[in-house]
């Protein structure tokens, strides 16, 4: 078992697509720490920023990109194309031949994808709350170990969500637009919550819970069982994603 | 060894395979021959565990592909294209699979030396030509030093000089014992190479046996391949 493993980093760690999401994701949080500090500043002294104690816990969320996409790229990659003089051509076609049992094959996927998101967001989590304490330390105490510690494992979740739904759809195209825009631009999720109380146990709602509250939601789920609700939706997703790569022709 | 037993397959609702067997020997080149569509590669990607048969079993050594344990140091494969990612460089496309099985990095030098990729191993494969690729893919299938290979189509887009290298690499092989099937449409390549032929036409094997024997009272392999498919050279396949 260790081997593959070793051969899913290796295969991981050496896609550009993942380095760049690897050091973008690390990288992306404490930047915007550093650029909201100004505002975040005059905020803080006039008392006007909304719930301080979470500051360095919010700001944590852009981050989250990173991990989206290193949870797509481990399975797109297997899928792409890997040349125009044979189409039909694919990686998978080398990683199954090396590895042909499927589940030590997801098996050793999902371990690496975990050990290289979980080291990103323990390495982000620390910088962010670092910077978050050097500029407003006066105002904004440090969180407690075990919402950090919570907020690490929303990211794994994430990337791992992100991961069976490219199980399932073999492209990255689909999960990526709909994760990133979801995650960024415009979040489907939260506008479903205006319409129903169920949304909010959509995955990325009731996984923020984890280790953030917002105030004047019509559900709010305790931490442990947001962390329950995310996790059952990651394994739903994985067990169907793993049923279709055991019984699909590669 | 490789036994390919009463394998059929549908794809979709085409059936590609009908009640396909035979057998390649150790010691022995075995050419798996016929036209394009013909189900070579559906076959191939069969006994790999790449794909499921509807029914049959296709073993390696008297095992199903997908129960052998590190299987690169019992079968190299060789299929469509090179299998390395295209932003990847010969040697990290090497590097992954050499780990995946436990096996050293040092071989990894090794059979890019033997394929003659040695001074191309830090170019990405997306810029490989297909005759590189062909190297790289059969570099690969080296890395474990396997007595049976598979390889489908092995000398397409090699060069002259890589076509006579890949056969002699082929003879070699046999001649050290190892099992080599190989599959191709080239009819006056295959009996250059080929110490047994099989034979398959739409999805079913018309004939298998030494290559002698299956160009039989016919000139050339060629057209003992027309005569037996019942296709006509120049014709509409």
């Amino acid at each position: 078992m260790v081997s593959p493993v070793r051969a899913e980093l290796r295969k991981l760690l050496g896609l550009p697509t993942a380095r760049v999401a690897l050091v973008l994701g690390t990288l992306l949080a404490p930047v915007v720490v550093l650029l909201n500090a100004p505002y975040n500043r005059r905020a803080l002294a006039a008392g006007t920023l909304s719930d301080p104690t979470q500051l360095g816990l919010r700001e944590l969320g852009v981050g989250l990109i990173g991990a989206l996409v290193l949870g797509v790229v481990v399975v797109s990659s297997e899928y792409t194309s890997t040349g125009d003089d044979a189409p039909g051509a694919r990686q998978l076609t080398a990683t199954l031949t090396a590895v042909p049992h499927r589940l030590r094959l997801l098996a050793a996927k999902t371990v690496a994808l975990v050990l290289v998101v979980a080291a990103q967001a323990a390495v982000t989590a620390a910088g962010t709350l670092a910077l978050t304490q050097a500029l407003h330390g006066e105002y904004v105490p440090l969180p407690a170990p075990e919402r950090v510690a919570a907020a690490i494992l929303y990211w794994v979740l994430t990337a791992l969500l992100a991961y069976a739904i490219t199980l399932i759809t073999r492209t990255g195209i689909v999960p990526l637009t709909l994760l990133i825009l979801n995650s960024t631009v415009v979040s489907v999720s939260y506008l479903l919550t205006k319409l129903t109380d169920l949304a909010a146990y959509l995955p990325d709602i009731a996984g923020a819970h984890m280790f953030l509250r917002t105030d004047g939601f019509p559900v709010e789920l305790a931490p442990v069982t947001a962390g329950l609700v995310m996790t059952a939706w990651v394994i739903t997703l994985l067990a169907v994603g793993a049923v279709l790569f055991h019984r699909r022709d590669a | 060894m490789i036994t390919i037993d009463h394998v059929s397959k549908i794809k979709g609702k085409t059936p590609i395979l009908y009640d396909v067997s035979f057998e390649a020997r150790p010691g022995r080149v075995t050419g798996f021959l016929g036209p394009n569509g013909a189900g070579k590669t559906s076959t191939l990607r069969i006994l790999l565990g790449l794909d499921r048969p509807q029914t049959g079993t296709a073993l390696v050594c008297g095992r199903p592909y997908r129960k052998i344990d590190r299987p690169l140091t019992t079968v190299g494969a060789l299929l469509d294209g090179s299998g390395a990612h295209r932003a990847r460089t010969a040697r990290a496309h090497l590097r992954w699979v050499a780990a995946s099985n436990g096996l050293p990095g040092s071989r990894v030098d090794e059979v890019l030396e033997v394929v003659g990729l040695t001074s191309n191993a830090r170019k990405r494969a997306g810029r490989f030509s297909l005759g590189m690729s062909r190297r790289l893919g059969l570099a690969a299938a080296l890395l474990g030093d396997p007595a049976v290979l598979v390889l489908d189509e092995p000398v397409n887009g090699l060069d002259p000089a890589g076509i006579r290298w890949m056969r002699g690499f082929l003879r070699d092989s046999a001649a050290q014992g190892r099992t080599v099937l190989l599959s191709s449409h080239l009819m006056g390549e295959l009996a250059e190479t080929a110490d047994d032929v099989v034979v398959i036409d739409k999805g079913r094997i018309v004939l298998h046996g030494g290559l002698a024997d299956v160009i039989g009272a016919h000139r050339t392999l060629e057209d003992a391949f027309f005569a037996l498919t019942g296709t006509e050279a120049g014709g509409a396949w």
